[in-house]
């Protein structure tokens, strides 16, 4: 039983270290938090389904396209929304990106209509049994796919120009313009990268719960494994999520299923509350 | 200026007045509903306008006020001008603890807190079908006074237009108060509010009490107003619009509620078959307005100025 529930607990948990990991990118470079962001898997995973049977597109070049929608879409809410908004204060840009969320998902009820959408599964849905466990392809598949992606994420960061550029501004962000960087393009990669992971988890997802307007509440799943990560940790917001993820599964099996949304939903408050610089994050000084 | 301001305001009051007696019923009910409304907007006054902390709340605590007075007169029997003030104040004792917890954080803790409070309390309202019932929604049971039941529009627009009028009166009195100044001083700065002495912790869960009590308030008269509440209207969504409702008006301007509310209650109106996507609309609204007239956000221009200010010594720097 509990073998089975750390299987489960961790697929669920790789979509949730996804969306952690677009929070936390973002986040570390702009100090935005973008409460848009579960919206925006919402709208990849459309995005998938007009290719599909709006345009004939077969599964993968609609994934395709659908990846580079989103990259267009991150670089459209940075230089449209976020970069007039520089220097405002933190109130107006939660405002801002709480609004492009709720615009997303009024567009997409309005031009899809409010039921849900089938959309397909990467893997077959037909679970088998490997030594007592029951295993879903089509969830190792989304398991596979977000560990691959969190992997190519780390080597980007590592060793690539355009992934060194954005360590430095992380570090610091003056020190980076010093050498030559240009902060403002860094944003703007980081809004891109964001999209991205948003919208490879927002495909991956869509077939494992329903695709309808309001499947963005789960942005707040990604919260709380950012926040249990520390919000300002790469390698925590993935625990985090993998936490999240466990722990949901086994408030599912051992307390009711109608409680696992409110237990990860308490865990965050909690979180907050309790333990604001998380598991693996620093404290951070309050700056005056 | 001054002498034409009040003659301004004794000219709406008047038409607020006569209005029940020249207006179609339909006008009526609404200028009620905008009524209702700014009255759960003015708590964002309050919170966001005035003491400068985000809340995401603002549904939910729109919801206690709505199910807990229906839920009252339902299961006890209270009448609800005992059973709303009472679950008012209950609501305000509940964003004063929340508040308090959440002073220990700020800024996206405390609007991701917020938002995870909605989303519980959204949750609850679905699943707890004992209480709540669930997801299929909840009959209001209508206002009671002295024997004689309430439901026509003018007759619900007696009770809620002069509380909403109380309310914009209150947020007046509140800003001038040495409560507003404190909320202000530490809107501009926590730790130059704390310098001079104001306890800035307990100021910030005052505000947020205040929010509930008037979310709480709004929420129940807004119930009375529609008769049936359905959990799907009290989610995250929900409160973003309030917000929205909130900013647009002007989070500093005492009238800023009832303005706001009137446009988003009025547009919809006259936009016939558009109203499908007023959502839609007043979110884009929204992002244009944040974009294009910050200083509409005029309670925030202390701190824009602020921000400026640092901006300009970074510049100068490099």
């Amino acid at each position: 039983m509990l073998g089975q529930v750390l299987v489960s607990g961790i697929t669920a948990g790789a979509v949730y270290a996804l969306v952690a990991l677009g929070f936390v990118v973002l986040h570390r470079g702009t100090r935005v938090v973008h409460f848009g962001l579960g919206d925006q898997l919402t709208l990849s995973a459309y995005a998938v389904v007009v290719g599909q049977v709006f345009l004939g597109l077969p599964f993968w070049a609609a994934v395709l396209l659908s990846l580079a929608l989103s990259a267009g879409f991150g670089v459209l809410i940075e230089r449209g929304v976020m970069r007039p908004l520089r220097g405002s204060p933190l109130l107006v840009m939660v405002i801002a990106t709480l609004a492009i969320g709720a615009a997303i998902r009024e567009a997409i009820r309005v031009g899809m209509g409010p039921q849900p959408w089938p959309i397909p599964f990467v893997l077959s849905p037909a679970p088998f049994t490997v030594g007592g466990l029951v295993l879903v392809p089509a969830t190792l598949a989304v398991a596979g796919v977000a560990t691959v992606v969190m992997l190519g994420l780390f080597l980007m960061l590592r060793h690539t120009r355009f992934g060194r550029a954005i360590v430095a501004v992380y570090e610091n962000p003056t020190g980076a313009a010093i050498v030559g960087i240009s902060v403002q393009d860094v944003h703007a990669r980081l809004w891109v990268l964001a999209s991205v992971l948003a919208a490879v988890a927002g495909i991956l997802v869509a077939p494992l719960i329903t695709l309808s307007p309001d499947m963005g509440t789960i942005g707040i799943k990604g919260f709380a494994a950012a926040i249990l990560g520390g919000f300002n940790s790469l390698p925590g917001a993935i625990a985090g999520g993998l936490l999240l993820g466990i722990l949901e599964t086994a408030a599912g099996v051992y307390v009711s299923t109608a409680m696992k949304d409110v237990v990860s939903y308490g865990l965050l408050i909690a979180c907050v509350l309790l333990l604001p610089q998380g598991l693996f994050g620093k404290a951070e000084a309050r700056k005056v | 200026m001054h002498a034409l301001r009040i003659l301004g305001l004794l000219a709406t009051l008047g038409a607020l007045a006569a209005l029940p007696f020249v207006a179609a019923s339909h006008i009526v009910y609404l200028v009620a509903l905008i009524g209702s409304t700014s009255i759960i907007v003015a708590g964002l006054s309050v919170v966001i306008g005035q003491s400068g902390q985000i809340s995401i709340a603002q549904a939910s605590f729109a919801a206690l006020g709505a199910y807990g007075t229906a839920q009252l007169a339902n299961m006890a029997g209270v009448p609800h001008w005992i059973g709303l003030p009472a679950v008012s104040l209950g609501t305000a004792l509940v964003g004063y603890l929340f508040g308090l917890l959440s002073l220990r954080v700020a800024d996206h803790y405390l609007a991701l807190a917020t938002m995870a409070l909605c989303a519980i309390v959204q949750l609850l309202l679905v699943h707890m079908e004992d209480w709540t019932g669930g997801a299929v929604g909840l009959q209001v049971p209508p206002l009671a006074l002295g024997g004689r039941i309430l439901t026509q529009p003018v007759e619900l627009y007696a009770v809620i237009v002069p509380l909403a009028v109380a309310t914009a009166w209150f947020l007046y009195a509140l800003q001038g108060s040495r409560t507003g100044r404190a909320f202000a001083a530490a809107r501009m700065s926590e730790v130059g509010a704390a310098a001079v002495g104001i306890p800035v912790l307990r100021y910030k869960a005052l505000a947020f009490s205040i929010s509930a009590f008037l979310g709480a308030l709004g929420g129940g008269l807004f119930a009375l107003q529609t008769t049936y509440l359905d959990p799907a209207q009290f989610g995250i969504l929900e409160s973003v619009r309030l917000i929205a409702i909130a900013v647009i008006g002007g989070l500093l301007n005492p009238l800023g509620p009832a303005i706001g509310a009137a446009v988003f209650v009025l547009l919809p109106e006259t936009m016939g078959a558009l109203g499908r996507s007023m959502g839609l609309v007043f979110s884009l609204l929204l992002i244009a307005f944040i974009i294009l007239a910050p200083g509409g956000l005029a309670g925030l221009a202390g701190r824009i100025r602020l921000n400026l200010a640092q901006r300009r010594a970074e510049v100068s720097r490099r």
